[in-house]
């Protein structure tokens, strides 16, 4: 049997009706299957126990293997007891840390823990993080507060803070020949969310040359599609981004550089690598 | 990035009707045209096709692009798709069929519906023929003459129960047998 025009070809209107159809199925935008929604400070307690496990692990030499910047895997977990202790002082008031450098003002308590059994300097770090993952627990997610020159919620603290513990386990997991590891699926959501919210903005700070519609897919767990303005001017250029969402939050955290990056682009490729760059801008390390 | 099939449907999963329009620009024409060849008209196929491209869409994570070409997964579930039309127009006309018997004469059907139901009656009446001997013949005093069970047992020499039972048995072989039926003719 035929259709009513004698052939086998799908009839104009089926394309319409079956696109609309599937859109109401399933709304676009988001990804499927679809995560347990969870709080940014749920996804930092998550990022800060998977560190805790492979810092559980380790014997006294692995303390001992250089991780980054010239500090060994104790040093680096000191910067991160200085980076707690700063966060709590900007979150109890102390007027200090908002111009704190996430760096300098570190050092001293990562060169510290030179010579310290490993297992004290990660009772200190377990215990600074906890005190700090109770502030964050307690605070109004969009409470502003200020660290290390920046200024933000508290909800975006939670988040930049889950991107600099995910980062630095996969530092110590490098030194030590360890595999990468991702954050679970609704951790990565939280991240991504945060991420395309600040992108125009790494954006604006970068100057990109163009204004841009971007299209990002970011596909596998935490993924989704984003329409984005960057550089909010006419015209703009049209340019799709597809690409893995953790993959893309390592990016963002610094430890991808762009280039390297396995990404679908569709648009200007150029353009898409300025837009890729600027995401870069706003890692902290 | 990875291959084509595995990337467009990773791009459906995250969400991109995009992907799903450039799915359906791809594959519809594949789609439609195994869909006309099982259910046997453009209409019914239209709502396959509808149905495969939703299912993808809402459930993207069921291919896996090591197994197959994203063109020979929606076709397989395309004819899957027809296939159970098929059944489920079957199974309605045989209620119908049914009602039917019990019932004032009612309205008569457009054209097209009378095609359909030509078509599927005469998948039943196969299927009906396959049946076991004392099966067919209370399947057919019941459905096709439109005998009670008490006819149907008077006819028969059987007791009303019996009967009744037997009836029973054969709607059952019958609904297996009209399956495969419909498998191998596809």
């Amino acid at each position: 049997m035929s259709s009513p025009t004698g052939s086998h070809v799908p009839p104009a209107g089926l394309r319409e009706r079956v696109l609309t159809a599937a859109l109401i199925a399933r709304t676009p935008g988001r990804a499927t299957p679809a995560t347990e929604p969870i709080t940014a400070v749920e996804g930092l307690r998550r990022s800060a126990q998977s560190l805790r496990q492979v810092l559980s692990a380790l014997d006294e030499s692995q303390w001992r293997i250089p991780a980054l910047r010239g500090l060994d895997v104790q040093g680096l977990i000191g910067h991160l007891i200085g980076v707690e202790t700063d966060v709590a002082g900007a979150l109890t008031g102390d007027a200090r840390a908002a111009a704190a450098d996430h760096i300098a003002s570190t050092e001293t308590t990562a060169r510290l823990q030179n010579g310290r059994p490993g297992r004290a300097t990660l009772y200190d770090w377990v215990t600074a993080a906890g005190h700090v993952l109770d502030l964050l627990a307690a605070a109004d997610p969009d409470a502003p507060v200020a660290v290390h020159g920046l200024r933000l919620t508290t909800r975006s603290l939670s988040i930049v803070r889950t991107f600099e513990l995910w980062t630095h386990e996969n530092d110590i997991r490098r030194a030590l020949g360890m595999p990468r590891t991702d954050p679970d699926a609704p951790t990565l959501t939280v991240m991504t969310d945060f991420a395309t919210a600040i992108l125009p903005r790494a954006a604006a700070v970068r100057g990109i040359e163009t204004p841009v519609d971007l299209r990002l897919v970011l596909t596998g767990p935490g993924g989704g599609t984003w329409q984005l303005r960057l550089r909010d001017e006419t015209p703009a250029a049209d340019i799709g981004v597809v690409t893995d969402a953790a993959a893309f939050c390592r990016l963002l955290a610094n430890r991808t550089a762009a280039p390297d990056l396995p990404v679908h682009i569709t648009g200007d490729p150029a353009i898409a690598r300025q837009v890729l760059q600027a995401a870069t801008t706003l890692a902290l390390d | 990035m990875e291959g084509s099939d595995a990337l467009l449907v990773a791009r459906l999963a995250a969400g991109d009707d995009e992907a799903l329009a450039e799915t359906y620009d791809a594959h519809a024409a594949a789609v439609f045209r195994v869909a006309v060849r099982v259910v046997g008209d453009a209409s019914s196929a239209q709502d396959v096709v509808q149905d495969v491209f939703v299912q993808l869409w809402t459930h993207p994570q069921r291919y896996d692009a090591t197994v197959a070409s994203l063109r020979t997964f929606l076709v397989v579930l395309a004819r899957s798709r027809a296939l159970d039309q098929i059944r489920s127009d079957a199974r309605r006309v045989a209620r119908h069929e049914r009602v039917h018997r019990l019932t004032p004469l009612q309205d008569v059907p457009a054209p097209t519906e009378a095609v359909t139901a030509a078509e599927t009656a005469r998948l039943v009446q196969d299927a009906v023929n396959r049946l076991p001997a004392d099966q067919r013949r209370v399947v057919e005093l019941a459905y096709f003459e439109g005998l009670s069970y008490r006819q149907v047992a008077l006819a028969t020499g059987l007791p009303e129960g019996t009967a009744k039972s037997r009836i029973r048995a054969a709607m059952a072989t019958l609904e297996k047998v009209l399956d495969r039926h419909l498998l191998e003719s596809s």
